[in-house]
């Protein structure tokens, strides 16, 4: 299902089901002044249906060009189907070796940096919630969009996969995002709590967010940021404290 | 060419691209690094020959899939291989693992049984595996374990048991030069530099910059009373075969050096 997030932002979603419980592996499309912009390019597991919400989203035309978070499969798997590995696509990837990586030649966006891409602004965010070294968040200048992967998830019923965060009761429940995190992001058993939350405090206020789009959550409205922040420091402070040292 | 670490244990070598530029070593000049000089960090993958069946641990990045399948078919010829460990997904780890299957359509998958999304991985078929499972093999004997320290978090460990051989995985990584590609730490000229640990882990294991250093230290000494290893086999470093738990107990002071100061940088 394709969903409007801000003006210029789709939301193309996908779930993976657990069981009964879904995670979404998601990309979005940027309707950028010079063309279009994927964020991801999803997973091989949804393959079908991805090309089809791309070519339907693009009216046949495909995407212009694929920045990717990182080359893990639910996020890279697509690249070649969705053209990232021609000359029609350009193709930008935070990993300098593309190829040990699995991934065609790509440009590189230097985390910390920024790009111009279909003449739209992106910056590429080092990111305190991540499952690969050479993850990148991505924000883009337009409508105020930061693209987030693999934190800020969160896992979601059936019935719930279309929603943004308004459209929950409550925002995102909590606990639905504590099990995501503690799920995915198994090292922050280790970690102070307190450290990821000052770097989070750092990237916000280095950036006006409109809504936060992570790849495996629904989407995070500007006004319901700060429950769900909260909400996220709990279950960092939950995860730290149900891992003991034998 | 790989190198037998010892008896039935085979390590398989890739360099990856040369991090001089890219990790700045120029400009900074670290004590272990000579000016001029290339620097890697390697992707390592392991043979264990137990001389009944054989298994390969990881496997090596899409960019030497000619290179393992050329080292598998020289280290097992017409035996085969019997098993295939894929210690988590990522693709530097795993990004060979259809191209050696088809190859040898007798070996079986292992995966960690650790994480829930294993569709996304074509890691769900095929043998899964936690903390105390063993495979033997005849002479050599792995057992599997909860990943300590990961990214993935459908991840494993594991130990060869009669060789005391430790693979920790994406732990205990570490840059070296050029020359020193294939050598074990023990042959590396001078005393080992703590900083090269330092530089991987504050890159890779980028999380490392937001520990409870008394926890993870605490965790390290469990590990070192846990499996007291002779020999630790990294995926992205040298291998230790001589006072390998010293350079585990190194990492305390790795993670501290870490938490005092800001992101190294990224991999890259």
């Amino acid at each position: 299902m394709t969903v409007q997030v801000t003006p210029t932002v789709e939301w193309l979603n996908q779930c993976y089901d657990h069981e009964g419980r879904h995670e979404h592996v998601s990309l979005y499309l940027v309707r950028a002044p010079e063309g279009t912009v994927l964020v991801d390019s999803g997973s091989f597991y949804h393959r079908d249906a991805i090309t089809d919400a791309v070519d339907a989203a693009t009216d046949g035309e495909g995407p212009d060009a694929i920045v990717l978070s990182h080359s893990d499969y639910p996020h890279a798997a697509n690249v070649a189907p969705l053209g990232g590995d021609t000359d029609d696509v350009e193709l930008v990837a935070s990993s300098a070796s593309p190829a040990q990586q699995g991934l065609p030649d790509a440009r590189k966006c230097d985390i910390g940096g920024t790009l111009t891409i279909q003449g739209r602004k992106f910056s590429f965010v080092d990111p305190p919630l991540a499952d690969r070294s050479h993850t990148t968040w991505i924000y883009e200048h337009g409508d105020g969009v930061l693209f987030t992967a693999d934190g800020f998830g969160n896992y979601h019923d059936p019935g719930e996969c279309d929603n943004l965060s308004g459209d929950f009761p409550d925002v995102t429940p909590a606990e639905d995002i504590y099990e995501y995190h503690r799920d995915n992001l198994v090292w922050l058993r280790y970690v102070a709590p307190e450290k990821v939350e000052r770097t989070l405090d750092d990237i916000f206020d280095d950036v006006d967010v409109a809504a936060v789009a992570p790849i495996h959550g629904n989407p995070i409205e500007a006004d319901g940021l700060d429950t769900y922040r909260d909400r996220l420091a709990d279950a960092m402070e939950r995860i730290a404290a149900e891992h003991v040292v034998a | 060419m790989p190198r037998e670490i010892v008896p039935g244990i085979h390590w398989i070598y890739e360099a990856g691209p040369d991090r001089t530029e890219s990790w700045d070593l120029a400009d900074r000049n670290p004590e272990w690094y000579d000016p001029g000089r290339e620097a890697y960090v390697p992707q390592c993958a392991y043979l264990v020959d137990g001389g009944e069946e054989t298994l390969l641990f990881d496997t090596l990045s899409p960019a030497s899939t000619d290179q393992i399948l050329a080292t598998i078919d020289d280290l097992v010829g017409d035996r085969g291989l019997d098993y295939l460990v894929v210690s988590h997904p990522d693709v530097p780890h795993a990004g060979n693992t259809l191209a050696i299957l088809e190859e040898h359509p007798e070996a079986t998958l292992v995966a960690p049984e650790y994480g829930n999304d294993h569709e996304l991985y074509h890691l769900d078929e095929g043998l899964h595996v936690d903390e105390g499972d063993e495979l033997e093999l005849g002479d050599r004997t792995v057992k599997f374990h909860e990943a300590t320290f990961l990214d993935s978090p459908v991840s494993v460990w594991m130990t060869e048991e009669t060789t005391e051989t430790l693979f920790p995985v994406d732990w205990m990584g570490f840059i070296h030069l050029d020359e020193e590609k294939l050598r074990f730490v023990d042959e590396l000229d001078g005393e080992f530099d703590r900083s090269r640990l330092v530089e991987f882990h504050g890159r890779v294991l980028f999380w490392y910059q937001y520990i409870d250093v008394e926890k993870t230290n605490a965790e390290i000494d469990s590990l070192i009373r846990r499996f007291d290893p002779e020999i630790v086999a990294p995926a992205h470093g040298l291998v230790i075969r001589e006072d390998a738990t010293e350079y585990m107990a190194m990492m305390k002071e790795v993670t501290r050096t870490i938490d005092g100061q800001e992101r190294i940088g990224t991999l890259g």
